[in-house]
Protein backbone atom coordinates (compact mmCIF):
# COMPACT_ATOMS: atom_id res chain seq x y z
CA UNK A 1 0.00 0.00 0.00
CA UNK A 2 1.30 3.47 -0.87
CA UNK A 3 2.30 5.43 2.19
CA UNK A 4 -0.32 8.19 2.58
CA UNK A 5 2.35 10.67 3.70
CA UNK A 6 4.51 10.13 0.61
CA UNK A 7 5.51 13.47 -0.95
CA UNK A 8 3.78 13.85 -4.34
CA UNK A 9 7.05 14.39 -6.21
CA UNK A 10 8.18 10.89 -5.16
CA UNK A 11 4.97 9.12 -6.16
CA UNK A 12 6.23 8.27 -9.65
CA UNK A 13 9.37 6.60 -8.29
CA UNK A 14 7.26 4.75 -5.71
CA UNK A 15 5.01 3.42 -8.48
CA UNK A 16 8.01 2.46 -10.60
CA UNK A 17 9.53 0.37 -7.81
CA UNK A 18 6.18 -1.09 -6.87
CA UNK A 19 5.91 -2.42 -10.41
CA UNK A 20 9.02 -4.56 -10.06
CA UNK A 21 8.04 -8.04 -8.89
CA UNK A 22 10.21 -11.11 -8.82
CA UNK A 23 8.77 -14.58 -8.55
CA UNK A 24 10.88 -17.43 -7.19
CA UNK A 25 10.66 -20.58 -9.28
CA UNK A 26 7.79 -22.83 -8.26
CA UNK A 27 10.08 -25.70 -7.29
CA UNK A 28 12.10 -23.65 -4.78
CA UNK A 29 9.82 -24.30 -1.80
CA UNK A 30 9.67 -28.08 -2.29
CA UNK A 31 13.43 -28.11 -2.92
CA UNK A 32 14.14 -26.33 0.38
CA UNK A 33 11.77 -28.63 2.24
CA UNK A 34 13.39 -31.63 0.57
CA UNK A 35 16.89 -30.50 1.47
CA UNK A 36 15.78 -30.04 5.07
CA UNK A 37 14.12 -33.46 5.11
CA UNK A 38 17.36 -35.01 3.82
CA UNK A 39 19.24 -33.55 6.77
CA UNK A 40 20.64 -30.33 5.34
CA UNK A 41 20.66 -27.64 8.00
CA UNK A 42 22.56 -24.78 6.36
CA UNK A 43 25.67 -23.53 8.03
CA UNK A 44 26.58 -20.23 6.51
CA UNK A 45 26.94 -18.57 9.92
CA UNK A 46 28.88 -15.35 10.06
CA UNK A 47 32.61 -15.20 10.48
CA UNK A 48 33.67 -14.97 14.12
CA UNK A 49 35.18 -11.85 15.70
CA UNK A 50 39.00 -11.51 16.08
CA UNK A 51 39.52 -13.10 19.57
CA UNK A 52 37.21 -15.98 18.80
CA UNK A 53 38.73 -16.27 15.37
CA UNK A 54 42.20 -16.65 16.88
CA UNK A 55 41.04 -19.38 19.23
CA UNK A 56 39.19 -21.10 16.43
CA UNK A 57 42.22 -20.86 14.15
CA UNK A 58 44.38 -22.57 16.78
CA UNK A 59 41.70 -25.18 17.32
CA UNK A 60 41.33 -25.67 13.57
CA UNK A 61 45.10 -26.14 13.19
CA UNK A 62 44.99 -28.76 15.91
CA UNK A 63 42.05 -30.49 14.28
CA UNK A 64 43.73 -30.39 10.86
CA UNK A 65 46.92 -31.88 12.28
CA UNK A 66 45.00 -34.59 14.07
CA UNK A 67 42.92 -35.14 10.95
CA UNK A 68 46.00 -35.51 8.76
CA UNK A 69 47.47 -38.00 11.19
CA UNK A 70 44.22 -39.91 11.26
CA UNK A 71 43.80 -39.75 7.48
CA UNK A 72 47.05 -41.59 6.97
CA UNK A 73 45.64 -44.48 8.87
CA UNK A 74 42.03 -44.39 7.79
CA UNK A 75 39.92 -43.75 4.72
CA UNK A 76 40.63 -40.24 3.41
CA UNK A 77 37.96 -37.56 3.67
CA UNK A 78 34.25 -37.50 4.34
CA UNK A 79 31.94 -37.98 1.39
CA UNK A 80 29.12 -35.51 0.92
CA UNK A 81 26.24 -35.43 -1.47
CA UNK A 82 24.59 -32.26 -2.75
CA UNK A 83 21.36 -32.37 -4.75
CA UNK A 84 20.13 -29.20 -6.49
CA UNK A 85 16.93 -29.12 -8.49
CA UNK A 86 15.47 -27.79 -10.73
CA UNK A 87 16.86 -25.90 -13.71
CA UNK A 88 16.76 -26.35 -17.46
CA UNK A 89 20.15 -27.97 -18.01
CA UNK A 90 19.58 -29.91 -21.20
CA UNK A 91 18.03 -27.16 -23.30
CA UNK A 92 14.61 -28.78 -23.35
CA UNK A 93 12.99 -25.54 -22.24
CA UNK A 94 11.60 -26.92 -18.98
CA UNK A 95 13.24 -26.38 -15.59
CA UNK A 96 13.03 -30.03 -14.65
CA UNK A 97 16.70 -31.03 -14.42
CA UNK A 98 18.70 -31.51 -11.26
CA UNK A 99 22.36 -31.97 -10.47
CA UNK A 100 23.67 -34.47 -7.98
CA UNK A 101 27.26 -33.96 -6.85
CA UNK A 102 29.26 -36.33 -4.66
CA UNK A 103 32.34 -34.67 -3.19
CA UNK A 104 35.07 -35.59 -0.79
CA UNK A 105 35.91 -33.07 1.89
CA UNK A 106 33.54 -30.58 0.27
CA UNK A 107 36.08 -29.96 -2.52
CA UNK A 108 37.08 -32.92 -4.63
CA UNK A 109 34.32 -33.93 -7.03
CA UNK A 110 33.96 -37.70 -7.16
CA UNK A 111 30.77 -38.01 -9.17
CA UNK A 112 28.46 -35.62 -10.98
CA UNK A 113 25.09 -36.58 -12.36
CA UNK A 114 22.50 -34.56 -14.30
CA UNK A 115 19.02 -36.04 -14.09
CA UNK A 116 15.51 -35.21 -15.14
CA UNK A 117 13.21 -34.85 -12.15
CA UNK A 118 10.50 -37.00 -13.67
CA UNK A 119 8.42 -37.39 -10.50
CA UNK A 120 8.72 -33.65 -9.70
CA UNK A 121 9.77 -34.21 -6.11
CA UNK A 122 12.60 -31.69 -6.33
CA UNK A 123 15.32 -34.28 -5.80
CA UNK A 124 16.87 -37.31 -7.46
CA UNK A 125 14.81 -40.50 -7.18
CA UNK A 126 15.71 -43.91 -8.56
CA UNK A 127 13.18 -43.63 -11.43
CA UNK A 128 14.50 -40.29 -12.71
CA UNK A 129 16.26 -40.57 -16.11
CA UNK A 130 19.98 -39.80 -15.93
CA UNK A 131 21.02 -37.43 -18.72
CA UNK A 132 24.70 -37.35 -17.90
CA UNK A 133 27.06 -38.93 -15.46
CA UNK A 134 30.78 -38.56 -14.92
CA UNK A 135 33.49 -39.41 -12.45
CA UNK A 136 36.16 -37.15 -10.99
CA UNK A 137 37.38 -35.64 -14.28
CA UNK A 138 35.29 -33.14 -16.30
CA UNK A 139 35.34 -34.16 -19.95
CA UNK A 140 33.14 -34.02 -23.02
CA UNK A 141 31.99 -37.58 -23.62
CA UNK A 142 30.69 -37.24 -27.17
CA UNK A 143 31.40 -34.97 -30.11
CA UNK A 144 29.43 -31.73 -29.71
CA UNK A 145 26.57 -31.41 -32.21
CA UNK A 146 25.90 -28.15 -33.99
CA UNK A 147 23.14 -27.10 -31.62
CA UNK A 148 25.05 -27.37 -28.37
CA UNK A 149 24.08 -24.80 -25.76
CA UNK A 150 25.86 -23.68 -22.61
CA UNK A 151 24.19 -23.13 -19.25
CA UNK A 152 25.84 -21.45 -16.32
CA UNK A 153 24.37 -21.15 -12.84
CA UNK A 154 26.10 -19.17 -10.16
CA UNK A 155 26.31 -19.25 -7.26
CA UNK A 156 25.24 -22.05 -4.95
CA UNK A 157 26.87 -24.59 -2.68
CA UNK A 158 27.41 -27.40 -5.17
CA UNK A 159 30.31 -29.05 -3.38
CA UNK A 160 28.93 -29.26 0.15
CA UNK A 161 31.66 -26.95 1.40
CA UNK A 162 29.20 -24.56 3.07
CA UNK A 163 29.04 -21.12 1.41
CA UNK A 164 27.23 -20.65 -1.91
CA UNK A 165 30.37 -19.88 -3.88
CA UNK A 166 30.28 -22.51 -6.62
CA UNK A 167 29.18 -22.22 -10.20
CA UNK A 168 27.75 -24.95 -12.41
CA UNK A 169 28.65 -25.15 -16.10
CA UNK A 170 26.71 -27.48 -18.39
CA UNK A 171 26.90 -28.05 -22.14
CA UNK A 172 23.58 -29.39 -23.32
CA UNK A 173 22.26 -30.62 -26.65
CA UNK A 174 18.53 -29.87 -26.81
CA UNK A 175 16.11 -31.28 -26.15
CA UNK A 176 17.39 -33.78 -23.62
CA UNK A 177 21.10 -34.54 -23.94
CA UNK A 178 23.90 -33.29 -21.75
CA UNK A 179 27.48 -33.39 -23.07
CA UNK A 180 29.49 -31.98 -20.22
CA UNK A 181 28.96 -30.76 -16.68
CA UNK A 182 31.38 -29.36 -14.17
CA UNK A 183 31.44 -27.11 -11.14
CA UNK A 184 33.90 -24.39 -10.32
CA UNK A 185 34.78 -22.26 -7.31
CA UNK A 186 34.35 -18.49 -7.56
CA UNK A 187 36.47 -17.62 -4.54
CA UNK A 188 39.84 -16.84 -6.01
CA UNK A 189 39.25 -15.53 -9.50
CA UNK A 190 36.91 -13.63 -11.72
CA UNK A 191 33.67 -15.57 -11.73
CA UNK A 192 33.69 -15.91 -15.50
CA UNK A 193 37.28 -16.88 -16.14
CA UNK A 194 40.28 -18.59 -14.65
CA UNK A 195 38.51 -20.89 -12.23
CA UNK A 196 39.49 -24.52 -12.78
CA UNK A 197 36.64 -26.84 -13.62
CA UNK A 198 36.10 -29.66 -11.19
CA UNK B 1 -2.34 -16.03 6.13
CA UNK B 2 -1.69 -16.67 9.79
CA UNK B 3 1.83 -17.85 10.63
CA UNK B 4 2.02 -21.53 11.46
CA UNK B 5 2.63 -22.36 15.10
CA UNK B 6 6.24 -23.20 15.77
CA UNK B 7 5.63 -25.89 18.31
CA UNK B 8 7.90 -28.85 17.54
CA UNK B 9 5.78 -31.05 19.76
CA UNK B 10 2.76 -30.42 17.57
CA UNK B 11 4.26 -29.96 14.13
CA UNK B 12 7.36 -31.45 12.54
CA UNK B 13 10.22 -29.19 11.48
CA UNK B 14 9.53 -29.91 7.83
CA UNK B 15 5.86 -28.93 8.21
CA UNK B 16 6.84 -25.67 9.92
CA UNK B 17 9.34 -24.91 7.16
CA UNK B 18 6.82 -25.67 4.44
CA UNK B 19 4.15 -23.54 6.11
CA UNK B 20 6.48 -20.61 6.58
CA UNK B 21 7.75 -20.85 3.03
CA UNK B 22 4.26 -20.96 1.55
CA UNK B 23 3.21 -17.90 3.55
CA UNK B 24 6.37 -15.80 3.34
CA UNK B 25 8.90 -17.44 0.99
CA UNK B 26 8.27 -15.08 -1.94
CA UNK B 27 8.57 -12.01 0.35
CA UNK B 28 11.92 -13.24 1.65
CA UNK B 29 13.11 -14.07 -1.87
CA UNK B 30 12.06 -10.65 -3.19
CA UNK B 31 13.86 -8.85 -0.37
CA UNK B 32 17.03 -10.77 -1.20
CA UNK B 33 16.53 -10.33 -4.94
CA UNK B 34 16.81 -6.56 -4.55
CA UNK B 35 20.18 -7.11 -2.84
CA UNK B 36 21.96 -9.65 -5.05
CA UNK B 37 22.65 -9.87 -8.76
CA UNK B 38 21.39 -13.32 -9.68
CA UNK B 39 18.25 -15.38 -9.10
CA UNK B 40 20.47 -18.37 -8.23
CA UNK B 41 22.14 -16.56 -5.36
CA UNK B 42 18.82 -15.19 -4.11
CA UNK B 43 17.48 -18.75 -4.09
CA UNK B 44 20.42 -20.08 -2.14
CA UNK B 45 20.22 -17.29 0.44
CA UNK B 46 16.47 -17.88 0.71
CA UNK B 47 17.13 -21.55 1.44
CA UNK B 48 19.68 -20.62 4.09
CA UNK B 49 17.17 -18.20 5.64
CA UNK B 50 14.57 -20.92 6.04
CA UNK B 51 17.10 -23.43 7.35
CA UNK B 52 18.11 -20.94 10.02
CA UNK B 53 14.49 -20.08 10.79
CA UNK B 54 13.70 -23.75 11.23
CA UNK B 55 16.68 -24.23 13.50
CA UNK B 56 15.48 -21.30 15.60
CA UNK B 57 11.76 -22.13 15.40
CA UNK B 58 11.46 -22.82 19.11
CA UNK B 59 12.72 -19.30 19.86
CA UNK B 60 10.17 -17.54 17.66
CA UNK B 61 7.75 -15.37 19.68
CA UNK B 62 4.71 -14.35 17.61
CA UNK B 63 3.77 -11.71 20.18
CA UNK B 64 7.06 -9.88 19.55
CA UNK B 65 7.15 -9.86 15.75
CA UNK B 66 5.09 -11.03 12.81
CA UNK B 67 6.44 -14.11 11.03
CA UNK B 68 7.29 -12.13 7.90
CA UNK B 69 9.27 -9.51 9.83
CA UNK B 70 11.06 -12.23 11.77
CA UNK B 71 12.00 -14.13 8.61
CA UNK B 72 13.16 -10.98 6.85
CA UNK B 73 15.30 -10.15 9.89
CA UNK B 74 16.92 -13.58 9.54
CA UNK B 75 17.39 -12.96 5.81
CA UNK B 76 19.23 -9.71 6.68
CA UNK B 77 21.63 -11.70 8.85
CA UNK B 78 22.12 -14.32 6.16
CA UNK B 79 22.88 -11.59 3.64
CA UNK B 80 25.28 -9.84 6.01
CA UNK B 81 27.13 -13.11 6.65
CA UNK B 82 27.27 -13.84 2.95
CA UNK B 83 28.78 -10.42 2.26
CA UNK B 84 31.33 -10.80 5.04
CA UNK B 85 32.37 -14.16 3.69
CA UNK B 86 32.51 -12.78 0.19
CA UNK B 87 34.84 -10.02 1.39
CA UNK B 88 37.00 -12.46 3.31
CA UNK B 89 37.34 -14.59 0.23
CA UNK B 90 38.06 -11.62 -2.02
CA UNK B 91 35.05 -12.24 -4.16
CA UNK B 92 34.50 -9.98 -7.09
CA UNK B 93 31.02 -8.56 -7.56
CA UNK B 94 28.79 -10.96 -9.42
CA UNK B 95 27.76 -10.02 -12.92
CA UNK B 96 24.11 -9.31 -13.60
CA UNK B 97 22.52 -12.70 -13.92
CA UNK B 98 19.48 -12.06 -16.04
CA UNK B 99 15.92 -11.36 -15.05
CA UNK B 100 14.29 -14.71 -15.67
CA UNK B 101 12.36 -14.30 -12.40
CA UNK B 102 10.90 -10.90 -13.30
CA UNK B 103 7.11 -10.93 -13.45
CA UNK B 104 5.98 -9.17 -16.60
CA UNK B 105 2.70 -9.01 -18.47
CA UNK B 106 4.35 -7.74 -21.64
CA UNK B 107 2.35 -9.10 -24.57
CA UNK B 108 5.32 -9.63 -26.89
CA UNK B 109 8.97 -10.72 -26.56
CA UNK B 110 10.08 -7.27 -27.74
CA UNK B 111 8.09 -5.53 -25.02
CA UNK B 112 9.35 -8.01 -22.47
CA UNK B 113 12.89 -7.13 -23.52
CA UNK B 114 12.18 -3.42 -23.20
CA UNK B 115 10.69 -4.00 -19.76
CA UNK B 116 13.79 -5.97 -18.72
CA UNK B 117 15.98 -3.12 -19.91
CA UNK B 118 13.99 -0.65 -17.86
CA UNK B 119 14.13 -2.83 -14.74
CA UNK B 120 17.85 -3.50 -15.25
CA UNK B 121 18.45 0.24 -15.23
CA UNK B 122 16.39 0.63 -12.09
CA UNK B 123 18.19 -2.24 -10.34
CA UNK B 124 21.57 -0.86 -11.34
CA UNK B 125 20.63 2.43 -9.67
CA UNK B 126 19.46 0.55 -6.56
CA UNK B 127 22.69 -1.49 -6.53
CA UNK B 128 24.71 1.74 -6.55
CA UNK B 129 23.03 2.95 -3.34
CA UNK B 130 24.73 2.54 0.04
CA UNK B 131 23.90 -0.84 1.64
CA UNK B 132 21.48 0.64 4.21
CA UNK B 133 19.42 2.42 1.58
CA UNK B 134 19.41 -0.60 -0.72
CA UNK B 135 18.14 -2.62 2.22
CA UNK B 136 15.31 -0.15 2.79
CA UNK B 137 14.25 -0.49 -0.83
CA UNK B 138 14.31 -4.29 -0.51
CA UNK B 139 12.26 -4.25 2.67
CA UNK B 140 9.65 -1.85 1.29
CA UNK B 141 9.35 -2.88 -2.35
CA UNK B 142 10.72 -6.42 -2.24
CA UNK B 143 9.13 -7.81 0.91
CA UNK B 144 6.26 -5.34 0.88
CA UNK B 145 6.69 -4.43 4.55
CA UNK B 146 4.91 -1.35 5.88
CA UNK B 147 7.02 1.43 7.46
CA UNK B 148 5.95 0.24 10.93
CA UNK B 149 7.19 -3.27 10.19
CA UNK B 150 10.43 -1.97 8.71
CA UNK B 151 10.95 0.11 11.84
CA UNK B 152 10.58 -3.04 13.95
CA UNK B 153 13.04 -5.00 11.79
CA UNK B 154 15.65 -2.24 11.81
CA UNK B 155 15.08 -1.06 15.38
CA UNK B 156 14.29 2.48 14.24
CA UNK B 157 11.42 4.90 14.74
CA UNK B 158 8.73 4.94 12.08
CA UNK B 159 9.42 8.58 11.32
CA UNK B 160 13.10 7.82 10.76
CA UNK B 161 12.23 4.99 8.38
CA UNK B 162 9.90 7.25 6.39
CA UNK B 163 12.38 10.09 6.07
CA UNK B 164 15.20 7.72 5.05
CA UNK B 165 12.98 5.99 2.55
CA UNK B 166 11.88 9.25 0.97
CA UNK B 167 15.45 10.49 0.83
CA UNK B 168 16.40 7.25 -0.94
CA UNK B 169 13.55 7.60 -3.41
CA UNK B 170 14.68 11.15 -4.11
CA UNK B 171 18.20 9.94 -4.76
CA UNK B 172 16.97 7.29 -7.18
CA UNK B 173 14.84 9.84 -8.99
CA UNK B 174 17.89 12.08 -9.41
CA UNK B 175 19.91 9.21 -10.87
CA UNK B 176 17.23 7.88 -13.17
CA UNK B 177 15.44 11.02 -14.16
CA UNK B 178 11.67 11.47 -14.19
Amino acid sequence: MTDPGLPPDLAAMDTRLRGVTFEPRASLGPEIAGRWARGERGGMDGPPGPPRRLALTALAALVVAAGAWWAERRDPGATRMVDRCCHDLDGGGVADDGVLVVTRDGREVRRLRIYEDLDRNGAYSPGDPVRFERGPVPAIGRPAPERAVTFRHCCADYDGGGPPDDGLLVIGAPPDRVLMAAIYETADADETAGSPLR
Amino acid sequence: MAPPRADPAVRSDAAILTGWYEAHGPAVYRFLRFQVATPDLAEELTAETFFRACRAAARYRPERAGARSWLVAIARNVLRDHRRRARLRDHLPLPTGGLRDLVSDAPSPEERLLREEEVSRLLAAVAALPAGERELIGLRYGSGLEPQEIAAVLGLRVGTVRSRLWRTLGRLRERLGP
